[in-house]
Order: C-alpha cells, then sequence, then structure tokens
C-alpha cells in the first residue's frame, strides 16, 4: 500500500477530503506528509480559506 | 410605477452592485450567457419593483438570489424544450492530466511553493478582496469556475452536481480540485502576493 504520498498526491487527496470521506490509510499518509511539509500544509489552509470565503460570498 | 428607484437611488446602486453575484449564480445553473443575463435583468427589475416587501430579514444578496431562482427555473422551463442539454466543455475533461504536470515536477513537489498568507481572514472583510476573488473566478474554466460556484458558493451536493453535469464523481473532484489549486494561485499571485493588500 503507498504509505507515502508526494505533494501532487497529497494536494489532491486535500482536495478531495472536501467530496469524500478518506480511507484510513489515505487519512495516514496525508498526515505524515503534512508533517514534513510545510507547502502542503499552506496548500491546506488555502483550501479552508477558499472554501469560508465561498460560502462568506453566498451571502 | 412611482415607488420604483430610479438610477440616483441610493438602493439601486446597492442592488446592482450584487449583479455580478447574481450572473454567476444564474451561469451556475443555465449555462446559457445570455439566458443568464436575461434572468439577472428580469430578477433585478422585479427586485426593484418589489422591495418594499424586503423586509431584511435575510441579507439582500439572499433575498435577490430566491428571487432569481425563480426566473431561472422558468427560463429553464422555456430552455429545456429549444434546444438538447448540451455536453460538458472539452475543458472539463478528466484523463489529460497535464495540468498538473505544470504544477508539479517529476519527484512530485510543487514547481511553485505554496506561501502562508498572512491574515487571510481580514481580507474577507475588504471590498477590494472581493472584486480579486471575482476576478479569480472569471479566469476559471466555464466548467470548473460552474461546478465550483454550486459546490464551494451555493454548497450543492456533489452527486446531484455530477448527475447535472451529466460527469463522472472522479471526474467531478478533478474539475474541483483543478478550480480550487487555479483559484488560490491565483488569489496568491493578485492578493495575497503583495507585500501589503492597499485599500479596502
Amino acid at each position: 500500500m503507498a504509505d507515502s504520498v508526494d505533494c501532487r498526491e497529497a494536494s489532491r487527496l486535500l482536495s478531495v477530503a472536501y467530496e469524500r470521506r478518506l480511507s484510513p490509510l489515505e487519512l495516514q499518509a496525508l498526515q505524515a506528509h503534512l508533517d514534513e511539509c510545510f507547502m502542503c500544509r499552506n496548500f491546506d489552509s488555502q483550501l479552508k480559506f477558499l472554501h469560508t470565503a465561498a460560502q462568506k460570498y453566498r451571502a | 410605477m412611482p415607488s420604483v428607484p430610479t438610477a440616483a437611488d441610493p438602493r439601486f446602486a446597492e442592488i446592482e452592485s450584487h449583479r455580478p453575484y447574481l450572473l454567476r449564480y444564474a451561469l451556475s445553473q443555465l449555462r446559457d450567457g445570455q439566458l443568464a443575463e436575461e434572468a439577472v435583468q428580469e430578477a433585478l427589475l422585479a427586485a426593484l419593483e418589489s422591495l418594499g416587501s424586503f423586509g431584511g430579514k435575510s441579507s439582500l444578496r439572499t433575498w435577490l438570489t430566491s428571487i432569481l431562482r425563480f426566473k431561472v427555473i422558468d427560463l429553464q422551463r422555456r430552455a429545456v424544450s429549444e434546444r438538447a442539454h448540451v455536453a460538458l466543455d472539452e475543458e472539463g475533461e478528466s484523463a489529460d492530466e497535464s495540468w498538473l504536470d505544470e504544477l508539479f515536477d517529476s519527484t512530485g513537489h510543487w514547481r511553485e511553493a505554496p506561501q502562508a498568507w498572512s491574515n487571510p481572514e481580514a481580507a474577507l472583510e475588504q471590498r477590494r478582496f472581493w472584486e480579486a476573488f471575482e476576478r479569480c473566478l472569471d479566469r476559471l474554466p466555464t466548467a470548473g469556475s460552474r461546478v465550483f460556484f454550486k459546490r464551494e458558493v451555493l454548497g450543492d451536493d456533489t452527486e446531484a452536481i455530477c448527475k447535472d453535469e451529466g460527469i463522472t464523481p472522479s471526474n467531478c473532484w478533478v474539475i474541483l480540485h483543478r478550480s480550487r489549486i487555479a483559484l488560490r494561485a491565483c488569489l496568491e499571485k493578485h492578493w495575497f502576493g503583495k507585500a501589503s493588500p492597499v485599500g479596502g
């Protein structure tokens, strides 16, 4: 099983997590990557911000 | 109709300021630009005529959107008989991952590292941020813009969106992922990238 993911895969998982529940394996791999990668942590924060902004845009 | 506000009325300008949002809403539902413009125009006129019934319980944007919703449904009904359902744009392809190659190198690392945005919540209070946000939305491919709007702005169910768009869930996810990546890059470049965003 893929126990390590790169930024390309991590960013995909971060995004798709807004659409479906990640599997335990995916979560584990993602968390391991995030622990090591500030770029993907930034990306993660930016997705959260986009989500908030989009909801605020509606109101 | 003496009660209808004219262009000089401040309420007219306030209602008009929601036009870009309303147009995006209409486009996300109707796809046809001309039809969407028509729906928004009709909704704004209807809103101006019934402004007195706006109690301020919801936000003006929510109220305007609810009026627009009915115009959209009405136009959809009329349009359905006129033309077949237009398939998703060619830009919504799923198998082609070349766009990812532009963002990540051969080892799977970001070619350009996403930055830490300073105090992003403060941006939400600035009018100029929303202008930048709208410009970035406009740069998305049509299908991406529509799907992102339905999913993130309207909060529609992914399954419903896929069904409506006639695409598979995984295709839908790719489109959303691509839209988010493009939006964050655009905002980073045009808003958060500046040392200190000016104005508000």
